[in-house]
């Protein structure tokens, strides 16, 4: 055979190869950047080769592999291209020198890690080189039997990328170039051996019980078990489950089902198998732990990677608002505020359960400041307080949050914004009383302005009115509105603010609160 | 050797954001990354420029995605400077794109005469630094010297932007660990800046917010002194840019805006509409 007719052969198989798992490899893309792409770019990479060798009619060996490399950097694309370029122009530098197929697995290895700055163990590199070595080891093989052992070792060899790579370990994958390499073997082993292509994986599994471990999920226990019996009903097994938890997962056929749930209550899981069939193969872990020992796996590989330094505990009233603070990053909301001020114990408790190095407290309301001050003493994680007087005021300091900051570096920040906030409040006079020598009469609408006084009237629209002018009369970028739980129509003052402030961004979200109405702040 | 704009070449990739580099200067080359809407493939500015890349985005169910270009097609150009004896090759953050790995490879094709330099950041900061570099190109300098530069560019350069979201830079996979701390319902605007990577520097609510904070990051850094050079990039903002240009003039009058651009289609496709990228550096030496 010629050496043209011989690297066709080759090339087409070790293509083929890859594009039936094209897919199933893009899939797997978490690194270095998480795009999708890497099954598609070394397809199209040996693509740009075998292109090279269907237009060529160079049979002169050196001549031919001159080509190849050129043809493999041209077409070259992404990293993994790049990298597989090298990998071909190593192999074919020894190849020309009529080197055995040891020596040019070799010769691809070290060129492959010579064309990357900071090689990285558990990639397409640490791949090719066990490659290299199994070669070496079997040196004296025959080429069928060696491409045969080289797939073995390829398979082990990408299969080990989790253990070495962290990002590939936390999304439950193998690496992506690794695998395409793999494949690339694998077509030219099936090619020198004359066997067929065994069949690709499937593009896209059921969802992985790693992957959706990727979640945080509230509940402790990860709880599998396999359901043996006839004519398992996998529709009503999935829906008494759903009561017991998430991360839900049943698949199977009538005879066997799979299943996979977290919940907090693992014996009551079981006893849905137990009443359909019998069980089998049950696991059952504690997967607070499991967080805690990846964490710190994961920041004993990655040491670049900050960890989130500090957590937020907010005291807030209203679902509307506890959204927005959870929006924003808040680790813990304990519900309450004016009229319902929780206990010391409830944040001690909060502040426990955020699970984080330091702990910055925002007690939302100035009756809660105090407790906030005596849980900060007692709680056994180091805790800030940001004496935030209200809901407005505490969401204007969360804004600034950043997780991966100190909790001294964080309330700095929150002090300095809360400098640049005034806040107000519309509600309803709960008893008559004097107020900065104000009459105030209960029933009537209350408008304050930093905690003063400032309007007392019938129309909700004119008090209301007069609060946002009073926090609008320096001037402000941005005005907040947290509508409360019964709040009345707000266009026709919506529209008033406006119209007398044009440049003035204006953002009005359902805060749900009760007792007030309205909630602004001006910044 | 006494490198000069008659024997030194500069090569950017476009992700430098400076199309009309080749135009303004014989000896500067920029090498297209690529973008992909599904199979459809387009050289960055030069089959696909920003106001179409940014009209087809706004209508189009399709994400786009992007590509590094081949060695082969840094290959190709360094061979096309083959008159020059020295190359200056200036790319994107090589933790952000493959690009850099790309031109390595292909540069250690030729041989030495190619310097490959990994500019640690993105956009406009890459096309300062190209400036930089010619300033001293223009009046005769060494690789020592350019060298050293580099150094203080990457020490010293400042870069700071905003995006309306953050999904463009999630979806890209450029964001990183620090993905958790968007907040879509306040209108919150992220401060960036990019070492090496994306790195968040604060959150602030609001268009205006965030324009103070370029204001405050830009002033508490720098000096009224005509060595102090500035560049502005917006990805279909074009007032956002323009407010920017009017604030240096107003607070540095002396100062010189070099650049002031559209994001490409590549850039684009990361930081999605609404981007404004804020760059500046004090060129005393």
């Amino acid at each position: 055979m010629s050496d043209l007719t011989l690297a066709r052969d080759l090339v087409r198989a070790s293509l083929a190869s890859l594009e039936r798992n094209r897919e199933r490899i893009d899939d797997l893309n978490v690194y270095p950047v998480p795009d999708g792409d890497t099954g598609t770019n070394m397809t199209m990479t040996a693509r740009a080769v075998m292109e090279e060798l269907d237009q060529t009619d160079t049979d002169e060996r050196t001549a031919l592999l001159k080509q190849v490399t050129r043809a493999a950097l041209m077409g070259a694309r992404g990293n993994s291209g790049v990298i597989l370029s090298q990998i071909v122009r190593g192999a074919a530098d020894a190849l020309a020198r009529e080197a055995t197929l040891a020596e040019a697995f070799r010769s691809a290895s070290d060129a492959a890690y010579r064309a990357v700055r900071q090689p990285v163990e558990g990639t397409m590199l640490s791949v090719i080189r066990e490659l290299a070595e199994e070669a070496e080891q079997q040196a004296s093989a025959a080429n069928a039997e060696l491409l045969a052992a080289l797939v073995r070792r390829g398979e082990e060899a990408v299969a080990r990328t989790p253990e070495q790579l962290a990002v590939l370990r936390e999304a439950g994958v193998v690496d992506a170039g690794g695998a395409g390499l793999l494949e690339l073997v694998r077509g030219i082993a099936a090619s020198v051996s004359g066997e067929p292509l065994p069949d690709a994986p499937p593009a896209r599994t059921e969802l992985g019980v790693e992957a959706i471990h990727q979640e945080l999920s509230r509940y402790r226990y990860c709880t599998a078990f396999l359901i043996e019996g006839d004519d398992l009903d996998a529709g009503g097994i999935e829906s008494e489950l759903e009561q017991l938890g998430d991360s839900l997962l049943v698949v199977g056929d009538r005879e066997a089902l799979k299943v996979h749930v977290h919940t907090d209550e693992p014996g009551r899981a079981l006893a849905v198998g137990t009443a359909r069939g019998v069980i089998d193969r049950v696991e059952i872990a504690n997967m607070h732990e499991q967080t805690v020992q990846r964490e710190e796996r994961l920041l004993h590989a990655v040491p670049d990677a900050p960890p989130a330094q500090s957590a937020v505990v907010a005291v807030v009233a209203g679902d509307g608002n506890r959204m927005l603070f959870e929006s924003l990053g808040a680790t813990k909301i304990v519900e309450g505020g004016q009229t319902m001020n929780p206990s010391t114990a409830e944040l001690v408790d909060a502040v426990a359960a955020a699970d984080a190095q330091e702990v910055i407290l925002l007690p939302n309301n100035s009756n809660v400041i105090l407790s906030a001050e005596q849980a900060a003493e007692l709680a056994t994680t180091p805790v800030t307080v940001v004496p935030t007087e209200s809901i407005q005021a505490g969401l204007a300091a969360m804004v600034s949050f950043l997780p991966e900051r100190s909790a001294a570096d964080n309330a700095a920040e929150m002090s300095q914004v809360l400098a640049g906030v005034v806040t107000g409040e519309v509600t309803i006079a709960s008893r008559d009383a004097d107020l900065n020598g104000v009459p105030v009469r209960k029933g009537r609408w209350l408008g304050l302005a930093d905690g003063e006084a400032v309007a007392v009237g019938d129309e909700f629209d004119e008090v209301a009115e007069r609060v946002a002018e009073s926090l609008l009369a320096e001037p402000r970028m941005l005005l907040t509105v947290l509508t409360g739980a019964d709040a009345p129509d707000l266009d026709a003052l919506l529209d008033g603010i406006r119209e007398r402030h044009p440049e003035l961004e204006l953002e009005v979200q359902a805060g749900g609160q009760p007792h007030y109405p309205l909630l602004l702040s001006a910044e | 050797m006494h490198l000069t704009a008659q024997n030194t070449a500069i090569v950017l990739d476009s992700t430098a954001d400076f199309p009309e580099a080749p135009e303004r200067f014989s000896n500067w080359r920029v090498v297209p990354l690529y973008v992909l809407f599904g199979d459809e493939s387009y050289r960055d500015y030069v089959e696909l420029a920003p106001p179409e890349f940014y009209a087809r985005l706004r209508t189009s169910e399709q994400l786009p995605t992007t590509s590094q270009p081949t060695p082969g097609d840094f290959l190709v150009t360094y061979e096309e400077l083959a008159a020059y004896d020295r190359i200056y090759s200036l790319h994107i953050s090589a933790t952000l794109s493959g690009t850099y790995q790309s031109a390595t490879t292909a540069a250690a094709e030729i041989g030495d005469k190619v310097r490959t330099v990994d500019s640690e950041s993105a956009s406009a900061a890459i096309a300062m630094l190209g400036l930089a570099i010619q300033h001293r190109l223009e009046r005769g300098t060494t690789d020592e010297e350019v060298e050293a530069l580099v150094d203080r560019y990457r020490d010293r350069a400042h870069l700071i932007f905003t995006v309306d979201t953050l999904e463009f830079l999630r979806r890209g996979g450029r964001i990183g660990r620090a993905s958790a701390w968007a907040g879509q319902l306040l209108h919150v605007k992220p401060i960036l800046t990019i070492e090496r990577e994306v790195v968040p520097l604060k959150r602030v609510r609001g268009n205006q917010k965030a324009f103070q904070e370029f204001v405050s990051a830009f002033t508490s850094t720098t000096r009224d002194t005509p060595t102090l050079k500035v560049g502005i990039a917006h990805a279909d903002a074009p007032e956002r840019a323009r407010q920017l240009e009017k604030m240096v003039h107003g607070e540095r009058p002396q100062a010189e805006i070099e650049i002031v651009t559209t994001l490409g289609a590549v850039v684009g496709t990361h930081a999605g509409p609404g981007t404004v990228g804020f760059f500046w550096f004090d060129d005393a030496e």
